[in-house]
């Protein structure tokens, strides 16, 4: 078997944030129309209908370097013409191999910006880095950070109404939620300039954060309201920087750590095994919610490299026994599947289909994870439903496994009967992954 | 009636199958009567005519204009009708009448069935002559077309047909020849039977795959005389629990049901192939299904496509074959959670009044309904999110190709095909629409600062990224996404956000009420 990615191109993660935004026209210079027919296709499929332009390019162009005059008559015509108030351009592979001088488009035309978005799919290697690139170009745009600030900026691609359930709980302890990027306008990122703290709630913007520290000199705080443990933690840090009342804060991050509790205590998970493989970066997030419910998760599989933003996270899975593996491939995860009896499978595409194949219930993270809200105990109650549903359904999985194995009338057809036991973190071992 | 009745004692047989309760009230029926269902028996049989003893309407209404949509013929051209007009009504009867269009048939050399209708029941017409005895002559069924519903009907015309099977010219040329493999006759469809055309295919199909040969497709593929021939195979398959199996007992042979789902199908291939001695053609065929047919099927399942259907709830309202078959492979097999399933038709039939109630208040609503036109109006009257997918008549469909069949593994992957396909066109109705622009930017980015900051530094309102909501907005949003099928969940709500708050800016006020009223009025995401 040839080596599987484990998501599809790594730069659609920002196409994909940039066309939902309302008031942008992103330009996607592609590297062939292979390249972008697959941008168009999965993202007429499940992000907007909207159009998405991009300049014609073929060998002629490349070779004759037309290609950045077409690309600058384009930016200056669209931007005449519809005045948005943001055209990003999308430079993926060829474009930014071949070096087009992005430097001598114009900042402004109007009222527009024009900022360049580099998307290299095979130095970004991920989703996540790709919503990092984003968030770090377009906050990088910014005017420079004003005096007089309050709130809290979130940063990270959240369930729609999260931010206003995590307002409702800032206005408790005496701030507010200023802004949330990725959002779906140029203001939300224009906002920026007036918050007080930022607060990426996923380990993966770290070069955002780390140019926004060059930049605005604000305070970070790191984390999400997530689970019993996450959710406390995280309302008394916000303590501090913003110089809130400590009691407080204390006693309203105390009122939503039960609320947690008592969610998580309604959806146990004792005793299952489950396996979770990422690749958008709140998978840390997720980890924490099974563990606090009981289920046992041996490793987390991220396709997010190590970073200092998940370093905390990562501390805390390791004490709860669930080790972090950084850049694991699909053929490590496959070989993983076998070596426990796994209850449930939360993870990339291939990984899901092969451990479907095994008999064991498996749900694609992005589709089944990503589309929900995991803060306070209403997203808690509602993942851990999700994941009791899941493993509810292994006597169909398994039917199915057995209807379709070669002999379907073996007795016990589980995950110790057709595949070879690997343990996985000596496998990475042994390959130097780790 | 009764007394008539036992007159007619033939046709009198005990049917299995029963009636649809008459209600006090009925809303939208949906299912025709006796009549209608006896024709349809009598219609399909290659050498029939069938004359309805009754007005006009009576033969326009089932064999020109319903047939249209139903069965996309159209008109049945075999049969006619004895036009009772005001004088056969009141005073003469309607032998008369009939006795010409009856002649009429018979001289074309057509078996004629002469079919019952509520006023010819209601005078207490029939047909009795001297020729009755005579092989070939028209025969009369009493269709109880006040009293019976379509499926009894049927049920007990096919069982009059094989008690009848005796009266049937059976041409020279027919030879009975000994069959050189096991054979099996297919009792059903006839006209008027929702998706039968692909069904049928698909169970010929499969008895084909195990090694077997087609008997007689009765009545659907068959002349009156073939009736008897029924007799010369080695099972019978029953297309649908509704009608045919009265027949089916009578016959005597092993007797099967068309199967939907995996499962289901499999135990069909292997029970029909022991009871016909050919079991290992049987297996062997399973495996090469696996492989080809079913390939499509394991592919979608282990695809992300069905990672959604834990969430998508799905509603079933259709007569007992589909309702059950559906209910057990998309709810058991596939895991698709089921919001609510009735008969159609039978004595559990549940009246229109308690879909529409049950569609209304289901939250979530059901993602995927299967139902008929009754269904589709409720969905949207009621402005619904839930998708419609046909599964039942009433309701005008074109289902004449035969690649869409819900038994058997062909139709184990349809059903598939078809749930998938349906979440992508939910997908696509709840994503951001537009080809529009959008709107001019009237500042700088500087200024927008500017406006940015003063109304953060105020109330949190205004041009900041997070409007405030009221409780009250809260609480019907979250009432509003709830009923929202679960996988677009995200896109309703981010839209439903998106729009309120640009509302709110523009009035410089808080999301409230009003404002979530305002949106969700204007948006209906299902359809």
């Amino acid at each position: 078997m040839g080596k599987q990615p484990s998501s599809m191109c790594p730069a659609f993660g920002a196409v994909r944030n940039l066309l939902r935004m309302e008031d942008a026209m992103p330009i996607v210079i592609s590297s062939g129309d292979g390249c972008l027919y697959g941008h168009t296709f999965v993202a007429h499929f499940y992000v907007a209908n909207r159009p998405i332009y991009s300049p014609g390019v073929s060998s002629e162009v490349w070779a004759k370097g037309s290609a950045f005059d077409e690309l600058r008559a384009m930016v200056y015509e669209m931007a005449e013409k519809h005045a948005p108030a943001l055209i990003p351009i999308c430079s993926l592979c060829v474009s930014d191999t071949v070096g087009l001088p992005f430097d001598l488009l114009p900042k402004q035309i109007g009222n527009t910006e024009i900022v360049y978005v580099p998307l290299p799919a095979y130095s970004v290697h991920t989703h996540a880095r790709a919503k990092d690139i984003v968030v770090d170009s377009l906050v990088w745009r910014l005017p420079p950070q004003r005096k007089t600030r309050a709130g809290v900026n979130l940063i990270g691609e959240i369930f729609p109404s999260d931010p206003i359930k995590i307002d409702e709980v800032l206005r408790k302890i005496g701030t507010h939620v200023n802004t949330h990027v990725p959002g779906p306008r140029w203001a939300d990122y224009v906002a920026m300039v007036d918050g007080a703290v930022n607060a990426p709630l996923h380990p993966f913007y770290s070069e955002s954060v780390k140019r926004m520290k060059m930049k605005q000199g604000l305070p970070f705080v790191e984390g999400a309201p997530v689970g019993i443990d996450g959710t406390y933690r995280w309302i008394l840090s916000l303590a501090e920087p913003l110089k809130l009342d400590p009691a407080i804060v204390a006693r309203v991050a105390t009122e939503e750590r039960d609320r947690v509790a008592a969610a998580i205590s309604g959806h146990r998970l004792d005793g299952l095994n489950v396996m979770v493989a990422g690749y958008e970066g709140h998978e840390f997030l997720l980890v924490r919610l099974l563990i606090e419910a009981g289920a046992n998760v041996p490793y987390l599989s991220t396709a997010v490299s190590s970073n200092p933003l998940a370093r905390e996270e990562e501390a805390w899975l390791g004490e709860h026994g669930c080790k972090v593996l950084y850049g694991a491939n699909f053929e490590d995860e496959i070989a993983a599947l076998t070596d426990r009896p796994y209850d449930c499978v939360i993870g990339t595409t291939p990984l899901c289909a092969h451990a479907k194949e095994l008999g064991i219930p498996a749900i694609y993270y992005t589709n089944a994870i990503a589309t929900r809200s995991m803060m306070f105990a209403d997203g808690a109650a509602d993942v851990l439903a999700l994941v009791t549903q899941t493993v509810a359904a292994k006597g169909r999985y398994d039917r199915i496994a057995r209807f379709f194995a070669e002999d379907e009338t073996a007795l016990e057809r589980t995950y110790t009967s057709w595949a070879p036991k690997i343990d996985l973190t000596e496998h990475l071992i042994a390959n130097q992954a780790i | 009636m009764a007394q008539i009745r036992e007159n007619i004692a033939q046709s009198e047989l005990t049917s299995d199958v029963v009636n649809t309760p008459v209600r006090k009230r009925v809303t939208d029926l949906d299912h025709a009567g006796g009549d209608t269902g006896a024709m349809q028996v009598f219609a399909s049989l290659r050498d029939a005519n069938v004359v309805l003893d009754g007005p006009v309407g009576c033969h326009v209404m089932p064999a020109v204009a319903v047939i249209n949509y139903t069965d996309a013929i159209p008109y049945l051209q075999n049969v006619t009708c004895s036009e009772l007009s005001e004088t056969e009504v009141t005073l003469a009867g309607t032998l008369g009448v009939l006795k010409e269009k009856v002649a009429a048939a018979s001289a074309a050399g057509r078996q004629v069935f002469i079919v019952s209708t509520p006023v010819s029941e209601l005078i207490g017409a029939t047909w009795t002559t001297e020729h009755a005895h005579i092989k070939g002559s028209a025969l009369f069924f009493d269709s109880h077309s006040l009293d019976d519903d379509e499926w009894k009907s049927r049920d007990r015309a096919l069982l009059f047909l094989w008690q009848n099977r005796e009266h049937f010219i059976v041409p020279e040329s027919q030879s009975r020849l000994p069959k050189a493999r096991p054979c099996v006759n297919i009792i059903g469809p006839t006209y008027g039977n929702f998706n039968s055309y692909s069904d049928l295919a698909e169970i010929k199909r499969l008895i084909a795959g195990i090694g077997a040969d087609v008997n007689v497709v009765y009545p659907f593929e068959a002349s009156a005389h073939d009736t008897q021939r029924l007799a010369d195979a080695d099972a019978s398959v029953v297309m649908y629990r509704e009608y045919g199996q009265s027949l089916a007992r009578e016959v005597g042979l092993p007797t099967f049901f068309a199967p939907i789902g995996l499962e289901p199908t499999t135990r069909f291939l292997r029970e029909l192939g022991a009871a016909i001695g050919l079991a290992e053609r049987a297996d062997t065929f399973i495996k090469l299904e696996k492989k080809t047919t079913l390939a499509a099927w394991q592919d979608i399942w282990r695809s992300t496509h069905s990672d959604f259907f834990a969430n998508a709830p799905i509603a079933i309202v259709a007569p007992p074959t589909y309702k059950d078959g559906l209910t057990y492979y998309l709810g058991e097999e596939l895991g698709l959670p089921i919001s609510f399933s009735a008969y159609r038709t039978g004595p559990e039939s549940v009246p229109n009044e308690t879909v529409r109630e049950t569609l209304r208040e289901s939250s979530p609503s059901p993602m995927l309904v299967f139902g008929s036109i009754n269904e589709r109006m409720i969905i949207a009257q009621e402005k619904l999110p839930s998708r419609f997918l046909q599964c039942s008549f009433p309701g005008a469909v074109v289902r004449r190709a035969t690649g869409t069949p819900f038994v058997g593994y062909a139709g184990a992957v349809w059903l598939l095909q078809c749930v998938c396909e349906s979440l992508f066109d939910v997908l696509f109705a709840n994503l951001p629409t537009s080809a529009t622009p959008p709107q001019r930017a009237t500042v700088p980015t500087k200024e927008l600062m500017l406006d940015a900051a003063q109304a953060v530094s105020s109330s949190g309102k205004g041009q900041n990224s997070v409007i405030s909501w009221t409780d009250g907005a809260k609480v019907l949003t979250e009432t509003t996404l709830k009923r929202v099928p679960f996988f677009v969940r995200v896109s309703v709500n981010k839209k439903l956000r998106g729009e309120a708050e640009k509302l709110a800016r523009e009035r410089g006020c808080d999301v409230d009420e009003a404002i979530v009223r305002e949106i969700t009025a204007k948006y209906s995401p299902g359809n």
